[in-house]
């Protein structure tokens, strides 16, 4: 593998819906990029755009789409100007695929769980039923489903087994980049830990990347060798896990870390004022400028991205 | 396996493998109820069909009137009655009047009478019509019923089954380009069907028989009648042409509306959105994930269909002088011939009543969260 060339690299991907209240600007030009075998974690609050961005990638668009355009590279492949039939056989689950948002209503009520998992592999694999619930066996084992579960249903399943079913739905046709919504969302606690540590092993064991769409700081840390944070539709603010964590450089970043409880020390949690502003409604010049601590005159005008040691802000502070 | 896998086994209820024997119990007992409670409400159905027939017994004052009618005038009309005293005259055609009652029953109270008329009904011995005939000129209310049964079936069962697969395919179509020039275009002729299907019968008479003068006004086939197999079906077919239309136009648009509603709820599943994502074709996700959880809806509306067949449309017939039930039962209306009325309602009422008894089968044949008597499931 080319390690020059990044698995994924997006450029001003942008996907805009018709409403009746006018255009809502759900991804407003992204630009990001994902090497192989790297996780990287988009952070966000609720209706920032997250869930949208995951859809723009996968072409898996509403109805009321206004604006759909950009790049998408995968593997310095462009992707965007790919025919849907091409795009449908060529790169859904057979290079990309997906753990969506509620995993419980992700599986449908009348088929076994097991032709399910094994459903991608006969389309992009051609691969012949057994073989393909062979392996589908082989994945429930990764992702630590019983494999007596192959022949039960969906509604037979608890929430975290539907989550698991749901991941190794995923892996099943060895896919580079899985994008996962949201996958622990649902979850009780001591769930998402063990679903957490099932993506971790997944990772190690067989060197797929991830993009981990989620509002969960704390979980999100453990897996992430990446961070993204988006704000109103745009990234603000990409960098290294390490130095993410450590030091966010965004004043947005700052106070999303500062809103994470601590076991240690007497800190108490921060929170930040104000809502995000309205996707329909979006201000001018910087989006964060409202509900910034850290404000300047500056920040009427929109900020560029700006590159601090390799670490990517779209806020005038770092300029 | 991993030890995580084994803390989570726990979360999950081990299946039931206990089957066979309480499996039949459950599924006996819960039929026997079934069976039940749909006898009442077949019995429950025709004794309302009996009353309301019978106008709450209005009905036998009629036929009394009609008797007294008929014995006066065939009296009056007897030479040998002429020279009887005005008394004794009276006398005796109270008599023959009270005779004529006594025959046909009708001294004893409505009540008994209609609890009679339903131990027949229930046992299908459907009896003698009053008034109506069939072609062979038989009274028997089974021979008019069976005489009638064919074009019926013939009419309804191609329109019926012509209108549910349009329907289904068009509306699958329409939910796929939700919002396209040709969605708006049914939804705005959905209220089209609040016209009746003999509407348009009149108005497609007016055109195609009457103006252009190529299809037939009506019957089931010309006259005289082909005398070979191929000219048969010919003019049949031609005869059928109308009606079919009429009933398709008048429904097709509003159940194209129904199920493109329907098919657009299912589409919006998350499980819908996966088997896009996992890149399945249009044709096997619409088979496999909007087609297969919603077919007992789709089995329960063509069941509906299909023993609709069985009452045809009265109105509909009538104006295309089709021979079936359904003018049948108009005719039947109108001449208070209540054993006609009966007898087709029983028969309805029974075929409803099996066809709810099947569709339970058949759901927990093809929907695995149904299950037979099983309670709801989590």
């Amino acid at each position: 593998m080319n390690q020059q060339t990044p698995l994924l690299q997006l450029q001003e991907l942008t996907l805009h819906f018709r409403t009746s209240r006018g255009a809502m600007r759900a991804v407003d030009g992204v630009d990001f990029s994902l090497g192989h075998g790297e996780a990287v974690v988009v952070l966000g609050e609720s209706g920032c755009g997250k869930s949208s961005l995951a859809r723009a990638i996968l072409r898996l668009l509403p109805r009321n789409v206004q604006t759909y355009r950009g790049q998408v590279y995968l593997d310095g492949r462009e992707l965007m100007s790919i025919e849907d039939e091409e795009f449908r056989k060529a790169i859904r689950w057979a290079r990309i695929s997906m753990v969506p948002q509620a995993a419980m209503n992700s599986l449908n009520p009348v088929m076994k769980v097991g032709d399910q998992v094994a459903e991608p592999m006969i389309v992009h694999g051609g691969v012949a039923k057994e073989a393909a619930l062979a392996n589908a066996r082989k994945m429930f084992q990764h992702v630590g489903v019983p494999t007596d579960f192959l022949d039960r249903y969906a509604f037979e399943l608890s929430g975290g087994m539907r989550q698991r079913v749901a991941i190794a739905m995923a892996l099943v046709t060895a896919p580079d980049l899985i994008i996962l919504d949201e996958p622990t969302s649902a979850l009780d606690v001591l769930t998402q830990a063990n679903i957490m540590n099932v993506l971790k092993r997944i990772k190690k064991e067989l060197g797929v990347s991830y993009i981990l769409i989620t509002h969960d700081i704390a979980t999100s840390s453990e897996l992430a060798d990446r961070v993204a944070v988006m704000y109103a539709g745009q990234i603000v603010e990409v960098g290294d896990a390490r130095s993410f964590f450590a030091a966010p450089l965004h004043p947005y970043s700052q106070k999303l870390m500062a809103s994470v409880p601590r076991l240690r020390g007497d800190q108490e949690p921060d929170f930040i004022t104000g809502h995000p502003p309205s996707l329909l409604d979006l201000p001018k010049g910087c989006r964060f400028a409202d509900r910034c601590p850290l404000r300047m005159a500056k920040c009427a005008e929109e900020p560029p991205t700006f590159n601090k040691h390799g670490r990517l802000v779209k806020c005038w502070l770092h300029g | 396996m991993t030890a995580i896998a084994q803390n989570d086994l726990e979360q999950v209820e081990s299946k039931p493998k206990k089957r066979t024997a309480s499996a039949f119990q459950r599924v006996f007992k819960y039929s026997a109820a079934r069976l039940a409670s749909l006898l009442f409400s077949v019995i429950v159905a025709i004794f309302l069909t009996i009353i309301i027939a019978n106008m709450g017994g209005y009905v036998d004052e009629l036929r009394m009137g009609e008797i007294r009618e008929t014995v006066v005038q065939a009296a009056r009309a007897n030479v040998a009655y002429r020279a009887l005293p005005p008394d004794q005259f009276q006398a005796l055609v109270e008599t023959q009047i009270q005779e004529q009652a006594h025959v046909e029953g009708l001294d004893r109270p409505f009540l008994l009478r209609a609890l009679n008329y339903m131990k027949n009904a229930l046992t299908l011995n459907l009896g003698n019509a009053v008034r109506m005939t069939s072609d062979t000129g038989s009274k028997q209310v089974r021979l008019i019923i069976l005489e009638r049964l064919p074009p019926t079936l013939l009419l309804w069962g191609v329109s019926g089954f012509l209108l549910f697969f349009v329907e289904i395919g068009v509306a699958l179509s329409l939910s796929r380009q939700y919002g396209s020039w040709l969605d708006k275009l049914f939804v705005t002729m959905a209220p089209l069907s609040t016209t009746p299907g003999w509407f348009f019968g009149i108005f497609l008479i007016l055109i195609f028989a009457s103006f252009l003068r190529v299809l037939p006004f009506g019957g089931m086939v010309d006259a005289p009648v082909p005398d070979n197999t191929l000219d048969y079906s010919l003019s049949l077919a031609k005869h059928l042409i109308l009606p079919t239309l009429a009933l398709t136009l008048s429904q097709v648009f509003l159940q194209i509306y129904n199920w493109r509603t329907f098919f657009l709820i299912y589409s919006s599943e998350d499980y819908v959105e996966i088997a896009k994502a996992k890149g399945l074709s249009d044709k096997a996700i619409e088979r496999n994930y909007v087609l297969r959880p919603t077919l007992p809806s789709i089995i329960t509306n063509f069941a509906l269909t299909l023993i609709a067949l069985w009452l045809g449309g009265p109105i509909t017939e009538t104006i295309f002088n089709w021979p079936g039930l359904g003018r049948a039962f108009y005719e039947a209306v109108q001449f208070y011939d209540t054993p006609v009325i009966l007898g087709q309602t029983v028969i309805y009422a029974y075929l409803l009543a099996f066809t709810v008894f099947l569709l339970d089968y058949l759901y927990a044949l093809v929907d695995p969260r149904v299950k037979i008597g099983g309670g709801s499931q989590p």
